[in-house]
């Protein structure tokens, strides 16, 4: 009850200086913009899909209504693959700027074609985008800091703190209290238009609450240094300006230092190898097969697909199933690369992860962004979505090709399509 | 009057030297910028190398292939890649977040591979050890840090009207001080100006050098005035750094990242795969160049036997199928770069739309400034984009032209009939000569700078205001 009291007392005299209200607005409006931006960013993303899907479509109808063998038809028809944004994805776009999000692939070598990226505009992805996860990652601890780094300097200087202790009942309460209204408010500043967003997109309710309690802890975090800070004898004989630009400092360091040196510290470690020797060793592979004897490819390919071992025969010098054949195995030569590129991804995101425990703000945009499913896994999942469906493709086409199975629209009916839900209905707002 | 504006900038030295504060923050400044120029270049120039590598290594792999049908080269294609500008070593600019290569082939417009970024720990998506975001984010806090308490601290200690009763001028005292904190941003420009020489070593024009670095004394000009003006016009230290602070969020970290999230809000890009259904959509009217039998070309057939006063196919001197792939080859061009300029132009519409924010906060003009200038800006990509195409389009036709005129139509047709026609059905590998060398060279002088006269007059619009700002300060201190 007495910090009940306590803290409506300094909410009725916190909320008469302006220059706190005008922070405050300033702080609703930027967390306002932050989500209205992710979220206009996250319906365009829907709606791309949505017409790319129909666009796919038709296209395929088209070019399947010329085909007369299933090899050409493979040939020809490009397949739509997509990572619709998850209903929380407006508050943390994390890595879905630079990270493909949508992927037309087909049955020829998957290594050739998989690095092609539809990025973003890479000038808006270098200055970044202003969204509700970096408002919290970045820019909370500064609003922390101007908000409470004079709290005791401030009533130094203006001589009214001897008095304040004395008649407080007790000292640590009285600042503990001031603290708690400041950053209540600001937290119901900067939360409240993400919480309004978030039930327009239909989150989850356990997301929401997830992405909350993220905010929280990085905001006390901050509120808990200032407070410490503010409270040693050091910051006693220092002024408001002095004690803020330490804790700037402090900010400085574990914002922008951190991050930068771990990066380049991560790099060093993990080696990876250069993409453009993985599509330079597929090419390769796939144009060598046009001159060499058939057996080269058939060599490469029967040890993994034994069940064709009969069916190699050939009346020309070119068939479908030769041809897809030495794709596959333009697939398998570059596969060991590839898999260290993708492990390396996977492994300089695990230390950035470990590393981002000396980095408060790091570690709240991959929380956030891990709740949003929009981090680095989430793309590298993707990609693999990608992969599985290109085998199922080669699952679709091999037997047809090699039984040489006469050309009929009724099978291609059967084509296996890549499908990921993409609107999130009411009854059902468990985002998959 | 000299030497009393002299005596101040002294006297300020003096002071910071005493106050530990103010001399860490230099010496932090100027370590930090001597790093990253240090790690920058080092890295710059392990990629320019390995890219060059790579460049050489593909070309000859594309003239060591052997005797093969033409159009199987077609198919191989060939690789390149974008090597950096000299000046990225301190403006790395987009270059982290574009693909670094393209694989060319026939038919097809792909777009680049390799982005830096996607290969990173993620760590450097707010900031980075870069010289340009050093000089651009952190130089205007340590200005900051260095001089928010300049008058406001003779305020404070009242001092103010001593040194008035002194007979010393207000405007004096004024650029005395602000003289003082430009200097000390200078120095933080030093590693800047060195890195500068280098990259003038490297193949840089002095001409754009220059310009650069004289560029960023610019900024340290407009951040100084901001420092000054701000402190002259407070009471109290206090309040002089609040709103210092304040000004440097908006300006550095908020502004730039608004101005990106509202052109991607304002301007959306339907990007490239939708850019690619629109392309099939006209080149299904187009003809399949593979099957030369395709009624599109039936036209291209019946001008080709009035030409050659034939009836037949197989009359024509020159080979159909060649002359087909490099007919549709052509169509084909044309619609995918009506789509690829458009692309490119909806890309830059977004940029403009960000660098428009230049008027709001100096930051966002510096960069523009900075990065076109350097030559690593988004209109530099589209460049090698279009140099890339055109690298391709050429020895593609070039390719189809030897289809066409060095192997008969009977040889080709029966390439899939044994061994011995297989045979018959290629060309001689000196061929591949058609191939020519690609290198990715900055953009010219003049180019550079007129695309950068926008942010240049952004800039001195920035220190008209300081300037501006300045007159009302010392009109409100009297």
């Amino acid at each position: 009850m007495l910090l009940f009291s306590n803290i409506t007392r300094e909410a009725k005299f916190l909320f008469k200086q302006s220059y706190l209200l005008s922070l405050l607005s300033i702080v609703f409006l930027l967390s306002t913009f932050a989500v209205w931006s992710g979220i206009s960013e996250s319906n365009s993303q829907l709606s791309t899909i949505e017409r790319l899907q129909e666009k796919d479509t038709i296209d395929r109808k088209n070019v399947l209504a010329n085909q007369t063998s299933f090899g050409s038809a493979a040939y020809y028809s490009f397949h739509l693959t997509y990572s619709p944004p998850s209903a929380m994805a407006f508050a943390a776009m994390g890595q879905r700027d630079i990270y493909p999000w949508k992927h037309r692939v087909r049955m020829l070598a998957l290594e050739g074609q998989i690095y092609e990226t539809d990025a973003d505009n890479p000038e808006l992805s270098f200055l970044g985008r202003f969204d509700f996860a970096f408002l919290v990652s970045v820019l909370l601890p500064l609003f922390v800091i101007l908000l409470l780094h004079d709290l005791r300097s401030a009533e130094r200087e203006s001589g009214r703190y001897d008095l304040l202790i004395t008649t407080a009942r007790k000292q640590q309460r009285l600042w503990l209290s001031r603290a708690s209204v400041l950053c209540l408010a600001l937290v119901g500043a900067l939360l409240l238009p993400f919480i309004i967003g978030a039930l327009t997109t239909q989150a989850t309710l356990a997301s929401i609450g997830l992405i909350v309690l993220v905010v929280l802890g990085h905001l006390l975090f901050w509120m808990f240094l200032t407070l410490s800070y503010t409270a040693t004898n050091r910051a006693a004989k220092q002024n408001s300006a002095h004690i803020a630009s330490v804790l700037l400092s402090i900010w400085l360091v574990v914002t922008i230092l951190i991050p930068v040196v771990t990066d380049i510290i991560i790099d060093k470690l993990v080696e990876s190898p250069n993409g453009g020797d993985i599509v330079m060793t597929q090419r390769e592979a796939v144009n060598a097969a046009w001159d060499l004897p058939f057996s080269a490819t058939w060599n490469e390919f029967l040890p993994t697909h034994p069940q064709w071992q009969e069916k190699t025969q050939m009346d020309s010098l070119f068939a479908w199933k030769w041809y897809y054949a030495f794709q596959q195995v333009g697939d398998q030569k570059a596969s060991a690369l590839s898999k260290t590129y993708r492990n390396a991804i996977l492994k300089k995101d695990a230390m950035a992860g470990n590393f981002s425990y000396l980095s408060p703000a790091m570690m709240t945009q991959r929380l956030m962004s891990s709740i949003a499913k929009t981090n680095t896994i989430a793309s590298m999942e993707y990609e693999q979505k990608i992969r599985n469906y290109h085998q199922k493709l080669r699952d679709f086409y091999y037997p047809l090709l090699f039984n040489e199975t006469e050309f009929n629209y009724q099978i291609m009916s059967e084509l296996p399509q890549f499908s990921e839900q993409i609107k999130i209905s009411k009854n059902d707002k468990e985002n998959s | 009057m000299n030497s009393v504006i002299n005596q101040i900038t002294r006297h300020e030295w003096r002071y910071w030297h005493r106050t530990k504060l103010a001399f860490s923050v230099i010496l932090i400044g100027t370590l930090l910028t001597i790093i990253s120029v240090m790690v920058n270049t080092q890295s710059m120039q392990h990629t320019a190398h390995e890219r060059e590598h790579l460049q050489q290594s593909s070309e000859a792999q594309f003239l060591d292939q052997p005797d093969r049908h033409p159009h199987r080269m077609v198919h191989y294609g060939h690789y390149v890649f974008r090597t950096p500008s000299p000046l990225s070593i301190i403006e790395p600019g987009v270059d982290a977040y574009t693909g670094t290569a393209i694989f060319l082939e026939g038919h097809k417009q792909n777009s680049a591979m390799f982005a830096d970024q996607r290969q990173a720990s993620g760590m450097t998506r707010f900031s980075s050890l870069t010289p340009s975001f050093l000089l651009q984010v952190l130089a205007p806090l340590f200005i900051i840090l260095i001089g928010y308490a300049s008058v406001t601290r003779e305020k404070e200690a009242g001092t103010l009207n001593i040194i008035f009763t002194q007979g010393v001028n207000l405007r004096h005292l004024i650029i005395g001080k602000y003289l003082a904190i430009v200097s000390c941003g200078l120095m933080m420009l030093l590693p800047l100006i060195v890195a500068g020489i280098w990259a003038t070593f490297d193949g840089e024009s002095i001409f754009i050098t220059g310009s650069f670095v004289i560029g960023y004394v610019f900024y340290i000009l407009i951040w100084s005035g901001i420092v000054i003006a701000v402190s002259a016009l407070s009471n109290k230290n206090s309040v002089s750094f609040a709103v210092l602070i304040a000004i440097w969020i908006a300006f550095c970290i908020l502004l730039p990242r608004i101005g990106s999230s509202t052109a991607a809000a304002l301007a959306p890009s339907p990007g490239k795969l939708e850019a690619d259904f629109a392309v099939l959509d006209e080149l299904r009217k187009l003809g399949d160049g593979h099957n030369a039998a395709d009624p599109a070309f039936e036209q291209l057939k019946k001008n080709l036997f009035t030409q050659y006063n034939v009836d037949k196919i197989e009359d024509l001197p020159i080979n159909f199928r060649g002359t087909v792939a490099q007919y549709s080859e052509k169509k084909l061009t044309d619609v995918l770069n009506i789509f690829a300029e458009k692309r490119m132009q909806e890309e830059l519409a977004q940029a403009k739309i960000s660098r428009l924010f230049g008027w709001l906060t100096p930051t966002t003009a510096m960069r523009s400034f900075s990065m076109i200038m350097a030559g690593t800006s988004l209109e530099t990509h589209h460049r090698f984009l279009r140099e890339a195409e055109k690298l391709r389009f050429d020895f593609v036709q070039s390719l189809n032209k030897v289809h066409q005129d060095s192997l008969s139509y009977q040889a080709d047709a029966n390439r899939y009939k044994n061994a011995e026609t297989a045979k018959m059905a290629r060309v001689d590998a000196k061929n591949w000569q058609v191939l020519s060398s690609f290198s990715f060279e900055p953009d010219s002088e003049i180019t550079r700078l007129s695309r950068s006269f926008p942010y240049i007059i952004q800039l001195f619009f920035w220190l008209v205001a300081i300037g501006f700002i300045f007159r009302i300060a010392i009109r409100r201190i009297r």
